[in-house]
């Protein structure tokens, strides 16, 4: 089944320019308007259990889409269909089917218990308190809550508010669940637990995932499609695997001999180089991996050589530079 | 709508209710001392007026058709009133900040009136103190059960208006772009306005109390009903109270559609 | 540069602060002069209802009685509730930190509240004489009230500075203190700010005047609005009196309050 389903979506803003004097007569009686395209026209379809990446830099859209597809923002144009709703005319029912987690902006309340919270959020989902009793024992288990529970959430830290909030945006079983940065200002372990949880979570076919992260671990350990827009538009859509595959389709060659060397090697610049070592991009495709390690290795006696594939954040990164499709479509498929 | 469904929201939205209201008396109960150092001050605050008021009468008599009592129970219902507005949509005066910063989005997610949702996820510690005033002052006046009974209507139709003209006076930063004072100053107008004998001030501005500050519906009209029983005022004060908590539900919406459509965006981001 | 020069440049810069700070957020400011304009109105009316039908209240007149509440309040309003600031700053340890700092605190607390009272009188005098005015008529005043005045509305913001620091520094030892503010305000405005000391109970009246509370509204206003010499010179006297005991008691608090601060480490 689709969950989300966007034609043509777009959306502009118009903001009001020349703050300059902000008291200044003309300001006030005729301000300067300029007109922001902040999503000019995006098609995307997701269906049921799917987990994706919704990428871009700062300032993309990512924001603005997400709000119009969970009807917080009217759409200037086009189309949004989210589990057979138009989110803007049913957003209370399509409410009690989706759910969110906005890293910054906390649905628990912060001097209560998340146990309080939790009754409150059973309330305003009409779970009934039977049910609720039920879910809320099933989520604190999953997510190792029971300690947690009965402490105001000012107190707890970071990593035990996000697995609280993320739990209590399951508490109504939502069939879509948003997450906007779930995983910002939180350590590598705490990383990897919240990761692991959303991701079985979704393996288990209970939820869709729709996800914003800067963090490419995000994106590589929990979900299985990446949408990458800029500058308002849809630049790439494809799977985390392909992805992942193009970008290991450059290799960095690492070589550190056992005392200084020329490192000369014909055609080929060197990233980086001290008087003993040096660092080589290249493509694993047309023998070119072959050939340079080759030549590396009879230059004199080697150290240590590595070899790894580009990660997928250099890739993004660079992605993230260009500014139009057929630029982005060239640098993936290269 | 069907009637089994009105009945099923009805039911939905009294238990949201009465969850909201547990959660905000459990949160000011979070900091207890503190809890009972506001309730406390704010006691004393009104206490303090008593004791002018009884000086002045002593020396004066009946103000602008005023005695003693009559102040008292001004006070009394304003404080409950104003009280009440504050215990249970503490998020009334706060309402442009909460746009401001965006926080309005966690309440639209969810499947409840936004609203409503916004306004009861807050409570104000110190109106617990107001709230609970006016009854010790009727209390001490000494009034029948009927009185009595009049007296918690009047404190919630109160709640009502001053809720509204809270909310009204917020959703204008929705149209202005930043309300900065106004709910302040409205405050200030609509408390002054409802602690003081109507008597007193000049003929030619009282229009005022039933319209733009509408301290008459709080608080004027219901002194007249409380010393002679009259149904069909009573009756006004219930309507229009009701009116004016749907007029400015009606303002807020209205605003809310520019927030929602995003016409109009600050500097943010 | 002598020793005074440096001392009072170094004082004078935190007022200059404090104003630039108060100004920076012209909307709140604002906001205190409605209040005030709002209640000088209301109780101009209070007054007309009150002389409805008589010339005089113990001794006073409706004019003297609404410029006396102008006054009192005046006081009150631009002397500013520094409580709430000053005891955050004690208990954020910012105390410990300015003691590193080449001046006392105190002074500098005082330099920065008194800096504000004196420029923040301007807009609440206008908008009050403005009303009180239209109202009650013009202020009767003569020339040799001024001075007088004038001392007695500098030693009320002081004694107002120096209660609200007293009160405040039990932040030393209490984590919740604003208890004591609550009580301090309104007591002040039963004696001796909304009506002049003469309408309490005469038994009353007479044991407030062993009380610091009317030598901060009172007096002031007592002198703007009726003028005799000898009396208004020795209500000054206990204003003197007062400014120096509390004083006394703030240094001595305010010592205690330090070593308590350093040994515990803030």
């Amino acid at each position: 089944m689709t969950v989300i389903r966007t034609r043509n979506l777009a959306k502009s803003f118009s903001v009001r320019v020349g703050t300059r004097g902000a008291f200044s007569l003309r300001s006030l009686l005729r301000p300067e308007i300029r007109l922001v395209e902040a999503v000019k026209g995006i098609d995307l379809t997701v269906e049921e259990g799917e987990s994706v990446a919704f990428l871009g830099p700062n300032g993309a859209g990512k924001s603005t889409t997400i709000k119009m597809m969970t009807g917080i923002l009217y759409p200037s144009s086009g189309t949004i269909d989210v589990l057979g709703f138009d989110p803007q005319r049913d957003r209370k029912r399509l409410g009690f089917l989706i759910g969110s987690v906005f890293g910054q902006k906390s649905q628990l309340w912060y001097h209560l218990p998340p146990r309080d919270s939790f009754r409150l959020l059973g309330a305003i989902y009409e779970i009934e308190p039977r049910e609720l009793a039920k879910r809320t024992g099933e989520l604190v288990e999953r997510f190792g809550l029971a300690d947690l529970m009965d402490i105001p959430v000012r107190k707890l830290s970071l990593g035990q508010r996000i697995r609280c909030e993320i739990a209590a945006s399951l508490l109504h079983r939502p069939r879509l669940l948003f997450l906007d940065e779930p995983t910002i200002g939180l350590d590598v372990v705490v990383k990897q637990e919240i990761r692991a949880l959303l991701d079985e979570w979704n393996r288990e076919g209970k939820v869709t995932i729709f996800l914003t992260s800067h963090d490419v671990g995000d994106v590589e350990k929990l979900c299985r499609r990446a949408i990458l827009i800029h500058h308002g538009t849809i630049l790439l859509d494809e799977s985390v695997k392909s992805l992942k595959r193009r970008a290991g389709q450059r290799k960095i060659v690492g070589v550190r001999y056992e005392s200084p060397t020329a490192i000369d090697i014909p055609g080929l610049e060197a990233e980086k180089r001290t008087p003993d070592a040096a660092k080589f991009f290249v493509d694993s495709g047309a023998g070119d991996l072959q050939n340079l390690i080759r030549r590396l290795v009879n230059l004199g006696p080697v150290a240590d050589l590595t070899v790894e594939d580009e990660p997928l954040e250099n890739l993004i990164a660079d992605l993230y530079r260009t500014g139009s499709k057929e630029e982005a479509d060239e640098l993936v498929n290269r | 709508m069907k009637r089994e469904n009105a009945q099923a929201l009805l039911r939905a939205y009294a238990r949201f209710f009465a969850a909201s209201f547990r959660a905000n008396l459990r949160s000011a109960m979070e900091y207890r001392t503190n809890f009972l150092i506001q309730v406390f001050g704010m006691m004393i605050n009104n206490a303090a007026f008593v004791v002018f008021w009884s000086f002045l009468f002593a020396k004066t008599g009946a103000l602008g058709g005023y005695r003693f009592q009559d102040v008292m129970f001004l006070w009394a219902l304003s404080s409950s009133a104003f009280g009440l507005s504050n215990v249970l949509f503490g998020n009334a005066r706060q309402l442009s900040e909460l746009v401001r910063q965006g926080d309005l989005d966690v309440y639209l997610l969810q499947p409840k009136d936004v609203l409503v949702n916004a306004l009861t996820s807050k409570t104000i510690v110190s109106a617990w103190g107001d709230f609970a005033y006016g009854f010790v002052v009727l209390a001490f006046l000494g009034f029948d059960p009927p009185h009595w009974i009049m007296f918690a209507l009047f404190v919630v139709s109160g709640a009502l208006v001053f809720t509204g003209v809270f909310v009204i006076s917020e959703s204008l930063s929705f149209f202005l772009g930043s309300s900065a004072g106004i709910t302040g100053a409205a405050t200030e107008f609509i408390l002054s306005f409802s602690l003081y004998p109507e008597g007193i001030f000049p003929s030619g501005m009282r229009w005022v109390f039933y319209s733009l500050v509408p301290s008459g519906f709080i608080v004027f009209l219901p002194l007249r009903v409380f010393r002679s029983w009259s149904p069909g005022l009573a009756a006004l004060v219930l309507a229009v109270s009701l009116a004016y908590a749907f007029l400015a539900a009606g303002i807020f919406r209205a605003g809310l559609k520019r927030y929602e459509s995003g016409n109009r965006i600050g500097a943010r981001d | 540069m002598n020793w005074l020069t440096a001392k009072r440049r170094k004082y004078g810069s935190s007022a200059e602060v404090a104003i630039r700070n108060r100004w920076a957020y012209p909307g709140d400011f604002l906001g205190l002069v409605i209040t005030y304009g709002l209640f000088v109105f209301v109780f101009s009316r209070i007054w007309i209802a009150a002389y409805s039908g008589r010339a005089e209240i113990v001794g006073y007149d409706r004019s003297m009685a609404t410029w006396y509440f102008i006054v009192a309040e005046l006081v009150v309003f631009s002397s500013g509730n520094h409580f709430w600031s000053f005891a955050r700053e004690i208990r954020d340890g910012q105390v410990a930190y300015s003691l590193g700092r080449p001046y006392g605190f105190l002074a500098y607390q005082y330099a920065q509240k008194m800096g504000l009272a004196l420029t923040q009188w301007v807009p609440f005098a206008a908008i009050g004489g403005l009303i009180g005015t239209a109202m009650a008529g013009p202020l009767r005043f003569s020339a040799a009230q001024l001075p007088v005045f004038v001392l007695s509305f500098l030693l009320a913001a002081s004694l107002q500075y120096l209660i609200q620091a007293c009160l405040a520094m039990t932040a030393f030892w209490l984590e919740e203190n604003s208890a004591f503010y609550w009580i301090y305000s309104k007591i002040s405005l039963v004696l001796g700010t909304l009506m002049p000391l003469e309408f309490l109970p005469l038994p009353l009246m007479r044991a407030t005047l062993f009380t610091p509370f009317p030598y901060v509204t009172y007096v002031p206003a007592r002198i703007a609005v009726a003028w005799e010499p000898g009396r208004a010179w020795a209500l000054v006297g206990g204003q003197v009196a007062w400014t120096v005991a509390v004083g006394l008691l703030a240094a001595a608090i305010f010592s205690r309050g330090v070593r308590k601060t350093t040994i515990h480490g803030g």
